[in-house]
């Protein structure tokens, strides 16, 4: 498939992942569009974080094809063009000596350099991705200095700076309180809208997905369903998590509330 | 002029010191930060069977260390890398492993003999001139690679998926960063010896991880703790007769004690003036 075909940013064809027998993803066919801000929802080992690491080439699929951008990800190259923010876990880097902009430094740049150790990290370029996510009054702190939630935008601000056409997300809005929560959504939209970014987020946190996402995949090692996030009903939310699902959602933009009713 | 700059072995020994303090903290920063702080001591048990294998077979000790060692890095990485064992569980069978293997050797062999006691503990007498040689080629390796790939090892260090994500390739990284680790700690044995060796990779870096404000920063206190130690050890073990290796890691670790008094006094200044605000 060549780019003048206009491949999905992210398309996963009938794939297949096991951790040693235990099948995570089952015949997952899904395909993510450019421009779109893409939710993938499910209960915990659901084989969300699964799907997402066999996006981003950390695992193989037994069976089937990834595909970034049109080509199989064991071949894809092209890392500028991607942007990862992974899970991040509290006191995960308690001795880790960088401050914030040496980590977002770090990230801006993968190319041989032979002199790369007295590379400045305040650049240009790190300022700007520390400003999109708010941190850059914190730009000298130790990354052990700093909460989960500033954590969080800091590995948010790596993921930026090199202006990817595709942001993943696992779980970005774990541990950060509900100001966090609204401000990173914030930045998530207007990189959506403005900048035309694809992004994927992974997450539990059903209520924003609906409000924020402009196509839902809902996950439960088969890929139980994929579409518009005004398409989702109560139900089908209840029987994905196994639990009786209740999501209000009061947001003028998408008006949940009334497209969940008929269903009842 | 002082004694300890009249003998030429002991000039030698402080040279080699001096390569060992700043070679072993640069690899080690890289290793402790990855949480692999184990594989200096599995690498120099390796190398101490490559040791034994010398002395059996009458071939260079030195050298058959250093092949030890460096396959030992490779397979080692392999194991991890293929993730059949964990990390730690991996470097534990390497570990005994090859010290069996050695134990077996050097009992077949005829038994233990002064020139072994200075592998397994360093001696300041043992630094010939061909091994202060390959220790200088072996620093000027270590620096350049480190100063060309510092960004991709931080990132490394950091997070190895993330590393991967952003382009970083990880497994060719982690192979010469296993190798470089196995040839320093070999060539650093004559100096150290093989069972404190793991702790100059070590302890130097703990010293600057909790209290420098950077990695590099961290890095540079490293060294520079490395430095101080060998120095400061050496020194210590030629007027008092003591083994080089011993003093050179208890140095280290009154470093590190001292580090974690200050930054400990530091932060208690700091509460003490918040409640006084």
């Amino acid at each position: 498939m060549t780019e003048i075909d206009s491949p999905g940013a992210v398309e996963w064809d009938r794939v297949n992942f096991a951790y040693d027998a235990i099948p995570a993803v089952e015949d997952v066919s899904l395909r993510i569009c450019r421009g779109e801000l893409a939710a993938i929802l499910g209960p915990n080992g659901s084989g969300k974080s699964t799907l997402i690491k066999l996006a981003l080439g950390l695992l193989r699929p037994d069976s089937g094809h990834v595909r970034l951008f049109g080509r199989e990800t064991g071949e894809f190259k092209d890392w500028g063009r991607v942007g990862y923010m992974p899970q991040v876990g509290s006191g995960a880097w308690r001795d880790f000596p960088a401050t914030a902009s040496e980590i977002v430094a770090n990230g801006a740049r993968s190319r041989f350099s032979p002199l790369a150790v007295f590379g400045r990290s305040e650049r240009e370029e790190v300022m700007a991705a520390l400003e999109v996510v708010g941190m850059t009054a914190f730009r000298s702190r130790r990354l052990s200095e700093l909460s989960v939630g500033q954590q969080q935008r800091v590995l948010l601000a790596r993921a930026l700076v090199r202006d990817p056409e595709l942001l993943v997300l696992d779980e970005p809005a774990a541990g950060v309180d509900v100001a966090g929560e609204e401000r990173l959504y914030a930045v998530l939209r207007d990189l959506n809208r403005d900048r035309g970014m694809t992004i994927v987020i992974v997450s539990h946190d059903i209520g924003a997905m609906l409000r924020e996402a402009t196509t839902v995949a809902c996950l439960n090692c088969k890929l139980v369903r994929h579409g518009p996030p005004h398409d989702l009903t109560r139900d089908e939310l209840s029987t994905l998590y196994g639990v009786p699902v209740d999501v209000l959602i009061h947001d003028e933009r998408h008006e949940f509330e009334s497209v969940l009713q008929p269903h009842r | 002029m002082p004694s300890i700059f009249q003998y030429e072995f002991m000039l030698r020994a402080l040279a080699g010191g001096a390569l060992v303090g700043v070679l072993a903290p640069t690899l080690g920063t890289f290793v402790v930060l990855r949480r692999y702080s184990l594989i200096a001591d599995t690498l120099a048990h390796v190398a101490l069977m490559g040791v034994a294998i010398g002395f059996a077979t009458r071939f260079l000790p030195s050298l058959t260390a250093l092949a030890a060692a460096v396959l030992g890095a490779i397979a080692v990485e392999q194991l991890r890398a293929r993730g059949r064992l964990p990390g730690d569980a991996a470097l534990a069978v390497v570990l005994y492993g090859s010290l069996a293997i050695a134990i077996v050797v050097i009992s077949a062999a005829g038994g233990f003999n002064v020139d072994l006691f200075s592998f397994l503990f360093g001696s300041i007498l043992s630094v010939s001139p061909l091994d202060l040689w390959l220790l200088v080629g072996l620093t000027v390796v270590v620096i350049i690679f480190v100063a060309a790939f510092y960004v991709d090892l931080a990132q490394l260090a950091f997070d190895e998926e993330l590393a991967k994500v952003s382009g970083v390739r990880t497994d060719y990284l982690n192979l010469v960063l296993a190798v470089l680790t196995g040839a320093t700690i070999t060539l650093s044995m004559r100096v150290v010896g093989v069972l404190l060796i793991g702790a100059l990779l070590v302890i130097p870096v703990l010293t600057g991880l909790r209290t420098a404000r950077g990695l590099r920063m961290a890095m540079a206190i490293a060294v520079a703790t490395g430095l101080l130690s060998a120095g400061a050890g050496l020194t210590i073990a030629f007027y008092g007769d003591y083994s080089a290796g011993g003093a050179i890691v208890i140095t280290a670790l009154v470093l590190l004690l001292l580090s974690r008094i200050w930054s400990g006094l530091k932060d208690w200044v700091a509460a003490i003036r918040r409640q006084g605000d």
